[in-house]
């Protein structure tokens, strides 16, 4: 508004208001358009519940079937040479429903369970159980707090839990490596061939 | 018996009689061999020990050398055992074709302020004495050591840890997968981690304590420092917490799906209508400590005397 504008009379500007038409008819019927915009935007809230119950039962799937074959897995004989142990191969690690770890977190738990796969039939074959066993519940405490983030996402306490979750796992499988690759003393521990 | 299996039987038994006539004339073969060293040793110098099966016994004494006894298992190449500098080491050695090598037992007397790093398979570790610090590995053999003030840290997949400590404040750090631990008289910073073993601790005064498990039960009790450090954390596991003395800190406690049961301080709520969580936070006396309790199915305690 400019210093014009206040200059002139208030009753001119009601009667230029008064000329206004009450009502604008539309050139063209503008629902149908409308309509097709509100139409996604009412089915989004099941779309976005459904990545994170889908992701979920992702979850619990593959963590069911590595625990289940690993447990049906025979302990190898203690005297003769264990066969190889199969690769050791995990689902792509989530944070929650929408959130990946990032490759790098990938290679690097993917590389310390290849290299476990090599390390862990040198364990005594009791150990080795156990140690199967064990990841098997790190992979499922895993799986449930995700499945509980999927619920309750930003869940502070369950991101806690979920990142030291991650953070265990690796350190279990470093531990190993280290316990199986001996005190720097340049040979591997091959435990197979104990009496134990 | 069938005519057949009574013919094998017989070859079998005579082929077998070489052997049992073998065996009858050198049982000494047999026998574990005798193990005798000695070295001049630093008294503040590092002792390393590497043992595959059978079991490594660690004692200090007031002398300036390292002595190792014991019996080498039957099958095993040699024994390794040098002094240089400030450095011992002792290692069973195994033969690269073998295809049974029994467990060596090893007992070493090492001076008391010797740092100690032993690494087995199958070998129980035991260590009486020894105030260095010490770095006590085994994958399935059990861990027994006394702490004093240096480092202590023990590491195994499913053997168990006993650490005795004697009050002092010193660093403690035990990792297992599904060994238990058991340490008592502990004091200064405690750091522990396993899947499923269940860590009981007992400490003097703590200042800094961190236990992790997943779904291995933590207990702890003892005093808190002023300015304590104290965090527990389980997914399925329950977490248990016993005060000792006054208590001055602030209690941050919650559990996504478990139960909160304390006996002082204000009752848990829960952190939403419809989710079954309950958190638990509260200040007690000066409030200059810190708590943190945190599980996901767990259930919590949390008590003082």
């Amino acid at each position: 508004m400019t210093t014009d504008d206040r200059r002139e009379p208030p009753v001119s500007l009601d009667a230029a208001l008064e000329r206004l038409p009450r009502s604008i008819e539309p050139g063209r019927d503008l629902w149908p358009a409308i309509e097709a915009q509100l139409e996604p935007r009412s089915v989004r809230p099941v779309r976005r519940w459904l990545w994170p119950a889908a992701a979920a039962v992702l979850l619990v799937v593959a963590s069911s079937l590595i625990t289940a074959s690993l447990l049906r897995r025979e302990p190898a004989p203690v005297a003769r040479q264990a066969p190889a142990a199969p690769e050791l191969r995990y689902a792509t690690a989530s944070f929650g429903p929408d959130q990946r770890l990032g490759p790098a977190y990938d290679a690097a738990r993917q590389e310390l369970a290849q290299s476990l796969a090599q390390r862990i039939d040198r364990l005594p074959p009791p150990a080795r159980r156990q140690l199967e066993r064990n990841l098997a519940e790190l992979r499922r405490a895993s799986a449930e707090i995700n499945a509980a983030l999927a619920l309750k996402p930003g869940d502070p306490l369950l991101e806690e839990l979920l990142l030291n979750a991650y953070q265990d796992e690796l350190a279990v499988l470093a531990s190993v490596q280290q316990l199986t690759a001996g005190n720097g003393s340049g040979t591997t521990i091959d435990a197979t061939r104990m009496q134990l | 018996m069938t005519r057949c299996s009574r013919a094998a039987f017989f070859h079998r038994a005579r082929l077998g009689w070489p052997v049992l006539a073998w065996l009858a004339a050198a049982p000494a073969a047999l026998a574990g061999t005798p193990i005798e060293e000695r070295a001049p040793a630093d008294p503040a110098g590092q002792v390393e020990v590497s043992n595959t099966a059978g079991s490594v016994v660690i004692t200090a004494w007031p002398r300036n050398e390292v002595e190792v006894t014991g019996t080498l298992g039957e099958g095993t190449e040699r024994l390794e055992f040098s002094s240089s500098g400030k450095l011992t080491r002792v290692k069973v050695v195994l033969p690269r074709q073998s295809s049974r090598v029994a467990g060596t037992d090893l007992v070493l007397k090492v001076p008391a302020g010797s740092a100690v790093a032993v690494n087995t398979v199958s070998a129980n570790v035991t260590a009486t004495g020894v105030r260095g610090s010490q770095r006590l590995q085994s994958v399935s053999g059990y861990i027994h050591t006394e702490a004093a003030a240096e480092d202590v840290e023990c590491k195994t997949v499913s053997g168990n840890v006993k650490v005795k400590g004697s009050g002092q404040p010193g660093m403690l750090t035990v990792t297992t997968v599904s060994g238990d631990a058991d340490l008592s008289r502990v004091a200064g910073e405690v750091n522990g981690n396993t899947v499923s073993g269940s860590f009981v601790v007992a400490s003097g005064d703590t200042s800094r304590s961190r236990l992790r498990s997943t779904s291995g039960d933590l207990g702890l009790r003892g005093r808190l420092t002023p300015d304590a450090r104290v965090d527990l954390e389980s997914i399925s596991g329950n977490v248990r917490l016993d005060l000792e003395g006054p208590v001055g800190a602030e209690f941050d406690v919650s559990s996504f799906n478990g139960n909160i049961r304390n006996c002082f301080g204000p009752p848990p709520v829960r952190t939403s209508e419809y989710a079954p969580g309950r958190e638990l936070r509260f200040r007690e006396g000066a409030g200059t400590g810190r708590v943190r309790l945190k599980t996901l199915n767990g259930d919590i305690s949390v008590c003082n005397k």
